[in-house]
C-alpha cells in the first residue's frame, strides 16, 4: 500500500511539473516568468528522475 | 520561441552537473573492512522480511566470543549527519576481538539517510579521514531518511503506539519511530527489525552514538532511563577520573517518546544508552559548513559564545576534533561492557583490542582503519 | 573568518538590490541574491565552486513538499470555484446568519482557524476557506483590503492554533522539549485575539446596499445542492481526520494527495462539466510567485548557510542584551519569517530558546509566545506567503501596503501578547500544567 501511494505521489508530481511545463511553453511575453517556470521545474524533475 | 529553447538549455546545463553529484553521493559506497573478530555479517531483513531489497536494509557485523555470555548491539547512523556514532562503530568492527559474549555492530542503522543530502543547510557531500594509506572518504548524510525511500510524509506524525504529535520531519527520524511497527512507515519498520532483533537475540545493552549541538543542553553525556541509570553513572565516574573527561549522565524523560533510550528499555529487557559527544557543526551560529569544520569542530562565533557562557559544554580554540568526539564514544562504550559485566558476569562481554579515549585522540580515528585495497574480497562489505 | 562571511552577505544584499533596480520580480531577485552569494562564498572556497550548482539544486527541494500541498490544495479550491459550489454556500450562509452580526462574525473566525489549526498551516486555510469566508465578510459591508487583513490575521493565529504548530514543533525538535502541553499556552491567546480581531476589523460595516445586491444577484448553477459542496469538504476533512484518529490502520497519504481526491470529487460532483485540466493549467498561473519563492528562498537559505551568512545572522541575534532583545523580537521574529518563513524558526529560534531556557524561563510557554509573533513575518516581504495569498483569495487589487496597513491594530495586540508570553513565561507555567493534566 505505502509503495502504491509513493508511486501516486510521482504521478502526481509528473502532473504538476507538466502544468509549469505547459506554462512555460505558453507564456509569450515575459521572460521573467519564463524563467520562474523552470526554476519550478528544478526539483519537479530531479524527484521524477529519483535524483534526490 | 528561440529564447524558450535557450532557456530549456540553460536548465539542463544547470541540472545535469549537480544531478550527476547527487546522483553519484546515493550510490557511493564505503569499503568497510571485517576485521579478525567479526564472525558473520547479516542483515537487518532477517528479523523482517519487509525490508529485503530496500535502501533501508543495513549490515549487522556480529564480533562473537569463544565463550558464550551477554550480548551487547551498537548503533552509529542512527543520524546519518552525525559521523562520529559510525565512525566509532566501524573501529570496533575493523579492531575488536570479543573473548566472551558477543557484540553486535549496525554502523549505518539509518541507512537511507546515510544516502540522503539535508536540503537547507548548505553539507559537504563527503567529508575524508587521514590514515596511514591515505584518505578514507565517507559520505555526509542527513538525520532524516531520504524521501526517496519514505514519501509522502503525514501531515502530522502520531508516534507508535502513544499516539504523541510529532513533528512531520520526524517520520523519517529513525530516533523517533522506536519501537516501530512491522507493517508501518519504512523507519518504523527499521527500529522494528531493530527490536525484533534485541528481543531475539536477547541483548543485555544497546549503545545509541549520535552527536549534538554545543548549544543544546543535553549534549556532552549519556542519556539513560532508569534502569539504566545507575550504570550510566558509574560510567560517568569512572572515566572522568580515570580518563579526564566529562560525559554526564541525563535521565531519559518519560513523556519524550520514539527515542531509543526510552522505547528499548520500555519494550524489551534490554538496558538503552544513548551517547552524545559535542558536534559544533551542527550548532546554529556557525560560520561556512566545511568539511574541515566538520572534522576539526573550530567555529569563531562558538568561540565568542563560549566566552559569554553560552555553550554547555567547555569550547576554546582547539575546538572538539572528531578523534576527540570517536575516542569519548570509544572509552564511555567500553566502560558501559567493562561496569555491566561486572555486575552480571554470567552475562559478561569480554573485548580487546578497541583504542579508548587518549589513544584515539593521540593517533587519531583514521590511524585504525585498514586499507581496503589490501584486504581480501570477502572481508570487505560495502555500506 | 567573519569579514570574509560579511563580505557575502553583503554581496548578497547588493545582488537583491540590484535585481530590484532592474525591475525584476522579488522571486528572480533572491535568486539573484542566492546565485551571487553562493559565487562570491566560492573566493574563500565556502562552498567550493563546483558545488555551487549543487548548493542552489540542493537548496530547490527544501520546500518541495510545500509546494505540492500549495498546488494541489489551489486547484481543489479552484474547482470548488468554478463548480459554483462557494457561491452557493455564501448564499445559503448569508440567508440564516447575515441577521446576526456578532453570530455570523464568531462563526466565521472559527471556520478559518480549523483547517490551519488541524495542519498546521495557515496557507490551508486561506485555500481550502478563504475565499468563500471572503465572499461571507463582503457580503456583510466590509471592504476588500479589510477582509484581507481579517484573514491574513485569522489564517496566521490558525498556523499557531493546536494541535499542529509547525514553529513549536520545528522548536521542540530542536532543543529536546517534547510537544506536549501546548494547548491552553496556544489555545487560549489564539482564541481570544482571534476574537479581538474579527470584532475590531469587521464590527462596523462600511457599505451595506451595494453588497446586499450583490449576493442576491449571485448566479449558481443549476442542480447546485448541498451535498455536492459538503461530499469534497468531506472527503478531505475525513481523510485528515481519519488519520488522526486512526493512525496505525491507514495508510499515510500527506496533505497533496488528501487535497487531490477531494478536488477530484469536486470535479465529479459539479452540476456543470469541467475542465480539470485547464482549471489546474489556470491555477499554476496564479501560484507561480508564492511556488517559485519557496523553491528560490530554500536555495537562498542552502547558500547562506554554506556561507555562514545564516550563522553571523543568528549569532548577531543572540548576542543582544536581554532587555533589548525582549523589544527587538517585535521587529526580529516577523523579519526573520518574512525573509526565510520556517527556516527562521530554526536559525533564531533555536538558539533563542536555548538562550531563555538556561535564563529560567519556562520554554514551552515561551515557544509559544513567540509561535505567536512568527505568522505576523508572513505578511512581510520578501516572501509574504499568507499576506499575498489573503490578498488572493479575497480578490483585492489595490496596493500591497494599504492592506498591511489595515492589520495595524490586531499586529499590535499580537506582538504586546506574544513578547508579554516570554517575559512572563514562568508565571505563566500553569497552562502547561493544565494542560497536559
Ligand atoms: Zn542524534
Amino acid at each position: 500500500m505505502a509503495k502504491f501511494i509513493m508511486i501516486t505521489y510521482y504521478l502526481l508530481t509528473a502532473f504538476i511539473a507538466t502544468l509549469f511545463f505547459w506554462n512555460f511553453w505558453q507564456e509569450k511575453k515575459k521572460i521573467d516568468r519564463q524563467i520562474l517556470y523552470l526554476l519550478v521545474l528544478i526539483p519537479l524533475l530531479l524527484r521524477l528522475l529519483r535524483i534526490k | 520561441m528561440r529564447t524558450k529553447i535557450i532557456l530549456l538549455i540553460c536548465l539542463v546545463f544547470i541540472l545535469i552537473w549537480p544531478a550527476i553529484q547527487l546522483y553519484q553521493h546515493r550510490h557511493f559506497q564505503i569499503p568497510i573492512v571485517a576485521g579478525p573478530g567479526v564472525t558473520r555479517v547479516t542483515k537487518l531483513s532477517h528479523y523482517l522480511p519487509a525490508l529485503k531489497g530496500t535502501m533501508a536494509d543495513t549490515w549487522i557485523f556480529w564480533l562473537e566470543g569463544q565463550e558464550s555470555g551477554g550480548k551487547a548491539l551498537i548503533l552509529g547512523n542512527s543520524h546519518a549527519n552525525e559521523p562520529e556514532g559510525m565512525l566509532a562503530a566501524l573501529v570496533v568492527i575493523e579492531n575488536g576481538l570479543v573473548e566472551r559474549g558477543t557484540l553486535l555492530v549496525i554502523p549505518q542503522f539509518n541507512h537511507s539517510a546515510s544516502r540522503a543530502t539535508r536540503p537547507g543547510d548548505g553539507y559537504p557531500l563527503y567529508f575524508n579521514i587521514d590514515t596511514k594509506w591515505g584518505k578514507k572518504k565517507f559520505r555526509m548524510g542527513n538525520r532524516e531518511a531520504s524521501p526517496l525511500d519514505q514519501w509522502p510524509d503525514p501531515d502530522v506524525y502520531l508516534h507508535y503506539p502513544d499516539k504523541q504529535l510529532l513533528s512531520f520531519l520526524d517520520a523519517r527520524n529513525v530516533n523517533r519511530t522506536w519501537p516501530g511497527r512491522p507493517k508501518g512507515l519504512l523507519m518504523e519498520q527499521v527500529t522494528y527489525a531493530a527490536m525484533e532483533l534485541i528481543r531475539q537475540e536477547k541483548v543485555d545493552l544497546v549503545i545509541d552514538i549520535h552527536g549534538a549541538e554545543t548549544m543544546f543542553p543535553v549534549t556532552n553525556c549519556i542519556v539513560a532511563p532508569e534502569k539504566s541509570a545507575k550504570l550510566a553513572t558509574m560510567v560517568s565516574l569512572t572515566v572522568k577520573a580515570t580518563e579526564k573527561f566529562d560525559n554526564h549522565v541525563e535521565p531519559s524523560p518519560p513523556k519524550f517518546r520514539g527515542l531509543s533510550h526510552r522505547e528499548i528499555g520500555d519494550y524489551s529487557d534490554a538496558m538503552p544508552f544513548l551517547l552524545e559527544a559535542p558536534i559544533p557543526f551542527l550548532d546554529q551560529p556557525t560560520g561556512p559548513k566545511t568539511e574541515k569544520f566538520l572534522l576539526d569542530g573550530k567555529d569563531p562565533f562558538l568561540l565568542r559564545l563560549s566566552r559569554k557562557n553560552k555553550l554547555f559544554v567547555p569550547y576554546d580554540e582547539t575546538g572538539w576534533p572528531i578523534d576527540k568526539r570517536v575516542g569519548q564514544h570509544l572509552s564511555v562504550t567500553l566502560e558501559i561492557l567493562r561496569q555491566y559485566s561486572r555486575r552480571t558476569p554470567e552475562r559478561s562481554i569480554i573485548i580487546h583490542n578497541v583504542p579508548r579515549y587518549a589513544e584515539v585522540v593521540e593517533k587519531g580515528v583514521g590511524y585504525y582503519f585498514q586499507d581496503p585495497s589490501q584486504v581480501r574480497r570477502d572481508r570487505i562489505y560495502l555500506n | 573568518m567573519i569579514a570574509k562571511i560579511a563580505v557575502v552577505l553583503i554581496s548578497m544584499v547588493v545582488a537583491y538590490l540590484v535585481g530590484q533596480w532592474r525591475r525584476f520580480s522579488v522571486e528572480l531577485s533572491l535568486f539573484l541574491a542566492a546565485f551571487l552569494g553562493a559565487g562570491c562564498g566560492a573566493i574563500f572556497s565556502t562552498p567550493p565552486w563546483q558545488e555551487i550548482l549543487r548548493h542552489l539544486v540542493e537548496g530547490s527541494f527544501t520546500y518541495l513538499d510545500v509546494i505540492l500541498v500549495f498546488s494541489t490544495a489551489t486547484i481543489f479550491m479552484a474547482v470548488l470555484r468554478e463548480s459554483g459550489g462557494i457561491d452557493y454556500v455564501v448564499q445559503a450562509t448569508m440567508n440564516s446568519l447575515g441577521k446576526i452580526r456578532p453570530l455570523a462574525l464568531f462563526i466565521l473566525m472559527v471556520i478559518v482557524l480549523i483547517p490551519g489549526a488541524l495542519t498546521g498551516a495557515g496557507s490551508v486555510s486561506l485555500l481550502v476557506v478563504g475565499a468563500p469566508v471572503a465572499a461571507a465578510l463582503h457580503h456583510l459591508g466590509l471592504s476588500r483590503p479589510r477582509i484581507a487583513a481579517i484573514l491574513f490575521i485569522l489564517a496566521g493565529l490558525s498556523a499557531a492554533a493546536p494541535p499542529v504548530n509547525i514553529w513549536a514543533m520545528i522548536l521542540c525538535a530542536g532543543t529536546a522539549i517534547p510537544y506536549v502541553g501546548f494547548e491552553l499556552p496556544l489555545g487560549l491567546p489564539v482564541i481570544f485575539l482571534g476574537t479581538l480581531t474579527i470584532f475590531s476589523l469587521g464590527w462596523r460595516p462600511e457599505k451595506i446596499a451595494e453588497a446586499k445586491e450583490n449576493w442576491e444577484k449571485m448566479d449558481i448553477p443549476k442542480g447546485m445542492s448541498w451535498w455536492r459542496i459538503a461530499l469534497p469538504f468531506m472527503v478531505l476533512f475525513g481523510l485528515i481526520l481519519a488519520y488522526r484518529l486512526w493512525p496505525f490502520n491507514l495508510p499515510v497519504l500527506g496533505l497533496p494527495l488528501q487535497f487531490f481526491l477531494g478536488s477530484i470529487t469536486a470535479w465529479l460532483t459539479s452540476p456543470k462539466k469541467l475542465n480539470f485540466f485547464l482549471i489546474s493549467r489556470e491555477t499554476m498561473v496564479r501560484i507561480l510567485p508564492l511556488v517559485s519563492t519557496m523553491v528560490v528562498i530554500g536555495m537562498l537559505q542552502q547558500v547562506m548557510t554554506a556561507t555562514g551568512v545564516r550563522g553571523l545572522i543568528s549569532y548577531a541575534v543572540i548576542s543582544i542584551p536581554l532587555v533589548l532583545l525582549f523589544i527587538s523580537l517585535a521587529v526580529i521574529i516577523p523579519i526573520s519569517e518574512g525573509v526565510l518563513t520556517y527556516g527562521a524558526a530554526a536559525i533564531l529560534g533555536i538558539p533563542l530558546i536555548w538562550y531563555l531556557d538556561s535564563l529560567g524561563y519556562h520554554a514551552t510557554v515561551a515557544i509559544s509566545g513567540l509561535s505567536l509573533l512568527w505568522p505576523l513575518g508572513d505578511g512581510l516581504p520578501p516572501t509574504a506567503l499568507i499576506g499575498r495569498l489573503s490578498v488572493m483569495v479575497s480578490n483585492y487589487e489595490g496596493s500591497y501596503w494599504s492592506f498591511l496597513r489595515k492589520t495595524w491594530f490586531p499586529w499590535i495586540i499580537i506582538t504586546l501578547a506574544g513578547i508579554l508570553m516570554v517575559i512572563f513565561s514562568a508565571k505563566l507555567s500553569f497552562l502547561v500544567r493544565w494542560s497536559t493534566g
